[in-house]
């Protein structure tokens, strides 16, 4: 029990990395907690679907133009709600996001209506693999499989590109980078657009996992928020870990010691770590001088 | 001059009773006039319980069909619905809003054990009828209150006599519980283990799932680890599907059982992706392909009415929570007010449209204002259809 309690943690938490690293990647250049993340990713989700169901279009074009729709709704939401906020404070703009998590609330609802629905997916969520006794669906595998590919892709993508670098130049020293000749608010609008991006590749493998309705994100963004805490809002291995271990955590925690409390534990981790290591496992922190 | 002054006086006095009086006769009934009667109901429209929200668009078929037929007693049905997103403090403002703003003259059906139980005491404080909370807990008939009338089966009940079904007719002897950590799943596991007690024997293992929870596997292992042969879930349907598809990943397939909260096959066979077949099922209302003649009529309005609307268990019950208070209100006739409208629900004796049989009494025994009492059993087939198993059967005595 103890193996499958672990290997069952690691998929879940493949999930709440990949929401983690989304919110990381906008934390990271604004120092923004977008509240709007699962919103995002739900709407993004729920074209998907309809691409899927109502116009029947073949799984990897569906696949692509959500990933389009995604980039251009992050665009979007950074160009038409944050940009016109005036004065913006980071709290300012994390009220915005709070805002906008309502309307794609309300317009998912309004547009899908509030009916259950089960998601197409070309891997199945009930087929498994077993690895010598250990078993492992193969939704699950592949979940964890796309989760490590994106993070080391995008690790390799802040570290050894041009617009990864000028990403973390904008949010250590956003003056500093307008003078350096980084177009500024450009890399704001492809920083949203990335976050929107891997939030519909999390979104699309939750609703695979499970199902598919309006609040579907609810309860994975929270606790994607507290893997990012846990591994640090700065990095993205901190993600990959944090999300990892969350996962584990709360299956031990339920399979050994309270199955009710199951879901607290991911918030008592919040807490525990801002009190004894506010900057994660394995982010620096940064002191600014004033 | 003082004779003037009183005679004036006394003109004004009369004037203003004149006045007065139209009004009070006008306000006499709340959410009654010449016209209309107007009636309330909430429902999760969104949330985690937004497929038990259709309850409430069915019961707003009935009312256009009742209008389209010409009321009742020369009154049109105003409705209005309200969304309380399964959370109960927006239940207990929508309750004061129905009250105190539009004024209705009853509220009828109402989701969610949490979300009534904030408005039950207000609404009785104000003498509002309440018909057929759709939920089947106690709380809703003890303490006995005079304008609450529950329909639904008690959850207890029907736990106690699903597991005897298990147990005696289908011999599993083996039985583990899955169930939401709230009044509902709770009143379920309280009748699963009042069954067992009786044969000396226990649940192998009781596993319950929080209303936000969305990762299952744990309780899926632990389910597994129980080598329970049965396993009676009393959960919603998000809950429902997932413990399914958990369970199935790690290779468990025991029988499954639940309660008619999640009767809707053809909605749990789509989101279950077909794993819903072969789960025995009560029921307390008419198969959605029943040849029940209400059924065929309500079938058609549906058509006409409502065609966007699925026809799901879910949205039929809204039928099947407001028929009897309609009967009520037929039978108070045209001088309808709480305590008329209470009289004549109080003379239904085994009345029935498409759900179960429906008896009520005068409030002496918590069971006097208990209306169904029966459910029926189904398996569900792989095509989603159902394969009657019972006729009624009588679960409150």
């Amino acid at each position: 029990m103890l193996a499958q309690l672990i290997v069952s943690g690691l998929a879940v938490g493949a999930c709440y990395a990949l929401l983690a690293l989304a919110m990381v990647i906008i934390y990271k250049t604004s120092e923004v907690l977008n509240f709007a993340q699962g919103e995002m990713a739900m709407l993004s989700t729920f074209v998907a679907f309809t691409l899927l169901d109502a116009y029947h279009v073949p799984f990897h074009w569906a696949a692509l133009l959500t990933f389009l729709f995604a980039i251009l709704l992050g665009i979007f939401f950074e160009v038409v709600f944050l940009r016109q906020a005036k004065d913006p404070t980071v709290l300012g703009l994390i009220i915005i996001t709070l805002g906008f998590e309502m309307i794609l609330m309300g317009f998912a609802g309004w547009k899908w209506g509030p009916d259950q629905r089960s998601f197409p997916f070309p891997v199945s969520n009930i087929e498994t693999y077993n690895f010598h006794g250990l078993v492992i669906s193969k939704i699950n595998f592949w979940t964890i499989v796309v989760s490590l590919a994106l993070m080391f892709v995008l690790f390799l993508f802040f570290r050894y590109t041009k617009l990864g670098t000028a990403m973390r130049a904008t949010q250590q020293n956003p003056i500093a980078a307008r003078v350096m000749g980084i177009r500024t608010k450009r890399i704001l609008s492809f920083t949203w657009a990335l976050s929107s991006l891997i939030g519909a590749v999390a979104g699309m493998l939750i609703a695979a996992l499970g199902i598919l309705d309006p609040p579907m994100m609810m309860d994975p963004l929270l606790k994607g928020f507290a893997a990012g805490v846990l591994g640090g809002m700065t990095s993205l291995p901190g993600t990959a870990i944090g999300g990892a271990i969350l996962g584990i955590i709360e299956n031990l925690f339920g399979g050994y010691v309270s199955l009710a409390f199951k879901s607290v534990v991911a918030f008592a981790i919040i807490v525990l770590m801002l009190c004894i290591k506010p900057s994660g496992l394995l982010a620096r922190h940064y002191v600014k001088k004033v | 001059m003082v004779k003037k002054s009183l005679f004036l006086m006394s003109g004004l006095l009369f004037i203003t009773l004149l006045w007065m009086v139209p009004l009070v006769s006008a306000q006499a009934v709340r959410g009654v006039t010449d016209t209309e009667i107007l009636i309330g109901q909430w429902g999760p429209q969104t949330g985690p319980a937004a497929p038990w929200g259709a309850v409430a668009r069915g019961t707003d078929l009935l009312v256009r069909i009742i209008n389209e037929e010409g009321g009742i007693h020369g009154r049109k049905i105003k409705y209005f619905l309200r969304d309380d997103s399964y959370q109960p403090a927006k239940t207990k403002a929508i309750a004061k809003e129905f009250v105190e703003q539009i004024g209705v003259f009853a509220v009828v059906g109402g989701v969610g054990v949490a979300c009534g139980m904030t408005a039950r005491d207000y609404l009785m404080e104000n003498k509002v009828p309440w018909y057929g909370p759709v939920t089947g807990v106690y709380n809703w008939i003890t303490p006995i209150q005079k304008y609450l009338f529950a329909l639904y089966p008690l959850y207890d009940d029907e736990a106690f006599n699903l597991t005897g079904y298990l147990y005696e007719k289908l011999g599993y002897k083996k039985i583990a519980m899955f169930y939401q950590n709230d009044d509902y799943g709770k009143q379920g596991v309280m009748g699963v283990e009042r069954y067992l007690l009786k044969k000396k024997i226990k649940l192998v293992e009781k596993v319950s799932a929080e209303v936000t929870d969305r990762d299952l596997s744990t309780h899926a292992l632990k389910l597994k680890n129980s080598g329970a042969e049965a396993v009676i879930m009393w959960t919603m349907p998000t809950h429902a599907a997932l413990i399914l598809a958990e369970t199935a990943k790690i290779g468990y397939k025991p029988q499954w059982a639940t309660s008619n909260t999640l009767s809707d096959s053809a909605l749990m066979m789509q989101i279950t992706k077909g794993l819903w077949a072969g789960m025995i099922n009560s029921f307390f209302g008419e198969l959605p392909d029943s040849n029940h003649p209400l059924m065929v009529k309500y079938r058609e309005w549906h058509k006409k009415l409502a065609p966007q609307e699925r026809w799901g268990v879910f949205y039929y019950a809204g039928i099947i929570f407001a028929e009897p208070f309609f009967e009520g209100v037929r039978r108070a006739g045209r001088n309808l007010t709480p305590e008329t409208w209470v009289k004549a629900m109080e003379t239904l004796k085994n009345w029935q449209g498409i759900g179960p049989p429906v008896t009520y009494g005068p409030p002496n025994t918590p069971m006097d204002r208990q209306g169904g009492k029966h459910v029926f059993y189904g398996k569900v087939r792989a095509d989603g259809s159902v394969e009657r198993l019972t006729d009624w059967i009588q679960i409150t005595k």
